[in-house]
Parts: C-alpha cells; sequence; structure tokens
C-alpha cells in the first residue's frame, strides 16, 4: 500500500513521455548556433524519472520532462541540487524543465546556459 | 500515520520545500554554496571578471554585495551600472537616483527598488512605462515624488557613488537642462560637500578622498580630466557656466550641463 502510494506521487511529479518537446529542443539549441552532444535517458535521476543528459557546449545539460507545467516548476529545487557548487540554472520551459551546470568552467560569461533557455520553443 | 508522512515528505520534496522567507512566503532552497541571482551582472574579478549574461533566475558560488543588489523573491538584482564593468549591450542613460521596476525587467511579482547612483550612469533597461521618467537628452530623469521607502533607504545604499567613483569607465556625459522637478534637485538626494564656483570654475568635494581631501576636478575650456572620474567641468566665458557631471557627485539643479556623447534608445546610432 505504502508502495503504491509512493509510486502514483512520483508517477504525478515525475512521469510522462515528452521526447518530442525535448527533441525540439535540443533541435533550437542546434539551430541556433549551440553544439548539443547526444542525450542519453539517465536511470535514476534524482531530478525526475523522465530525463536525458548531455553537453551542450561542454556544459553539463539534463531535460527533464514532466506531465505539467506546474510538475516542471515544483521540480526546480530539484534540479538546483542537481546543478550543485557550481554556476547553474533550472528553468521550467512548459512541460520540461531545463537543469544546466558549468562543472567545466566553460561558459565563464553564462553565454550558453542564457542561449540555452533563450533558444527554447 | 507513516502513509501519511511518507506522503508529506514526498510533496515537500516535489513542491519545494517548507521553509517559510521573511514574508511568509517559501524561501527559496540554497544548496551547498550556491547564491541566487537574476539577472546579468558582474563577476566578480576573482572569478574572471566581466558581466555574466544569464537573463533568468540562475545560481554562482560568490557572493553578491549589498551596494549593488536588491532581493528580488529572493534572488539577487543587479541595480549598479554595467557599463563600468565592460558590459558592451545595449545600454540607457540616466541622471540621478530613480526607482526600478524589477518585474518589468525580469519577471516576477511587483517590485520596486531603487538606484542611488548621483550622477550619468547606465543600466541596461528602459525604465517601464511610468509618466514619472522624463527623457531629456537622450538620458532617463526621475521627476516624480520618491516614496518614503526611497528617501528612508538612502543611507544604506548611497555609499554605491564611493564605491563608483574611481571606477575608469565611459560613463554618459548629458549635457540638458535638468528637467523641472529632477529628484537630483531635492534637498533629500543633494550630497553634501560639492559646491561650485564660478567664474574660476573651480569644484572640491570635501568627502574626503584624492588628494589632501579634494579630487582633482579644476579644469577649464571645456577639457575632460580623468577620463570618467570625478567630475568634469566645462567653462565657456563667465556668466555661463555648463557642467558635466560624473558619477558620486551629487549637484543641485540649475546646472547646465551640455550633451557630449549620445545613446540611441537601442538603436545602434553608435555610443563612443
Amino acid at each position: 500500500m505504502r508502495l503504491a502510494l509512493v509510486i502514483v506521487v512520483l508517477a504525478a511529479a515525475c512521469g510522462g513521455g515528452g521526447n518530442a518537446s525535448r527533441d525540439a529542443l535540443i533541435a533550437a539549441w542546434k539551430t541556433g548556433g549551440l553544439a548539443p552532444s547526444a542525450f542519453t535517458a539517465v536511470k535514476d535521476s534524482p531530478v525526475g524519472n523522465d530525463c536525458q543528459a548531455g553537453t551542450v557546449n561542454n556544459v553539463d545539460v539534463m531535460v527533464c520532462s514532466y506531465p505539467s507545467a506546474d510538475a516542471a516548476k515544483a521540480a526546480q529545487d530539484l534540479g538546483l541540487k542537481w546543478v550543485g557548487d557550481t554556476t547553474g540554472i533550472a528553468t521550467p520551459k512548459g512541460s520540461l524543465l531545463i537543469v544546466a551546470a558549468d562543472r567545466k568552467k566553460a561558459d565563464p560569461k553564462g553565454t550558453t546556459i542564457n542561449q540555452l533557455v533563450k533558444l527554447a520553443p | 500515520m507513516r502513509n501519511t508522512t511518507i506522503l508529506i515528505v514526498l510533496a515537500a520534496l516535489v513542491g519545494g520545500g517548507v521553509a517559510l522567507a521573511d514574508d511568509g512566503g517559501p524561501a527559496p532552497h540554497r544548496y551547498g554554496r550556491q547564491v541566487r541571482f537574476v539577472g546579468i551582472h558582474p563577476i566578480p574579478k576573482s572569478e574572471g571578471g566581466g558581466m555574466c549574461n544569464i537573463e533568468g533566475p540562475h545560481v554562482h558560488i560568490y557572493a553578491a554585495n549589498k551596494l549593488e543588489y536588491r532581493d528580488h523573491e529572493g534572488d539577487h538584482y543587479f541595480v549598479g551600472d554595467p557599463v563600468a564593468y565592460k558590459y558592451d549591450g545595449p545600454k540607457y542613460a540616466y541622471k540621478g537616483p530613480h526607482p526600478i521596476h524589477v518585474d518589468a525587467v525580469v519577471g516576477g511579482e511587483p517590485d520596486t527598488e531603487y538606484c542611488y547612483i548621483e550622477g550619468p550612469h547606465y543600466h541596461y533597461f528602459r525604465p517601464a512605462d511610468d509618466p514619472d521618467f522624463k527623457m531629456v537628452g537622450d538620458a532617463y530623469f526621475y521627476v516624480g515624488e520618491p516614496p518614503h521607502a526611497f528617501i528612508e533607504a538612502r543611507p544604506a545604499y548611497v555609499g554605491i557613488n564611493a564605491t563608483y567613483r574611481p571606477l575608469v569607465y565611459t560613463r554618459p556625459v548629458v549635457e540638458v537642462d535638468a528637467p523641472t522637478g529632477w529628484i537630483g534637485a531635492r534637498a533629500e538626494f543633494v550630497t553634501p560637500g560639492v559646491y561650485v564656483d564660478a567664474p574660476g570654475v573651480v569644484v572640491e568635494d570635501h568627502r574626503g578622498w584624492g588628494r589632501h581631501g579634494h579630487d582633482e576636478v579644476i579644469v577649464g575650456g571645456g577639457a575632460v580630466v580623468g577620463a570618467g572620474i570625478g567630475v568634469t567641468v566645462v567653462a565657456p566665458p563667465p556668466p555661463s557656466i555648463s557642467i558635466g557631471i560624473g558619477v558620486g557627485v551629487g549637484v543641485g539643479g540649475g546646472a547646465v550641463v551640455h550633451e557630449r556623447e549620445h545613446h540611441d534608445n537601442g538603436k545602434h546610432r553608435g555610443w563612443r
């Protein structure tokens, strides 16, 4: 019973598909001149249960999909926790959450990170 | 009971926590050494310097100072002059202190903060649609009745002028008469200790910086001394005196300021 409740809550918060919108997001980054790597599914992500991660211009990026925009917004703090002790963002865009962490100091002026949000459709 | 506890914990995790801010609303989380910012802002020299270009909410692991930042929904919002930090994007000239409608720049709930820079300066945003701002000579002047909060907080933030004064950068030079009602002419906003003598064209600043307690601001014939530091004085024949005012020097209304440098309100006619 307890397990069922946990599953229900987590599914409501983090479930859903979102591949189409995530693919569109990554395509927009490419069109805008950024260089995203391949994005692969993240197993047991602390941010959501439908997350893919890669890099964009050497910045670590994770894009998570949620059932709703509210759920994406609610997961922002989990995204910031994933960012850790470095420059980063956890910005909802519709039902997606864009999380970026400049762990390699590849984006000292934040230009790439800003573009991740500005170019999002 | 245990089921309820589990649900509460999960809801807190998903919903962003239960800590409360001073105003009773939810306080933004901080993780590790994160410091929250919103909008573009300077990067400390120790972190490489220049400007951070992230416009939305973001985090760094360095602190924000009190004079140049205000709180906006738990994020630090920069209210200083970005050009002092090598910002080269669109910029808008202001003269004197003025309100900033932060929500109009970076979104969020309505939030009015205040800039206390006394002379000509830039921001990267125009004023919000506000009849209390008047544009004269391509610079914005605040001519409204300053709210009590604006006046009350001035002692805490007016020190920003001492911070900016030694910075060498190209400030806007506004050379027009300030409009009637300009806040810079109000007694509450005139920094004491600055006076202008004519026709000898001597400007002295008795606030205790510069050699022997004075700044080097004695200039004639339209020359500019100090490349953006302190006061620039342009001296046509008496009895007329015109003054270009550097950041950090408060001068009452009525000074004649000639336009030496234009800005184009984003039309990119060139700034220099």
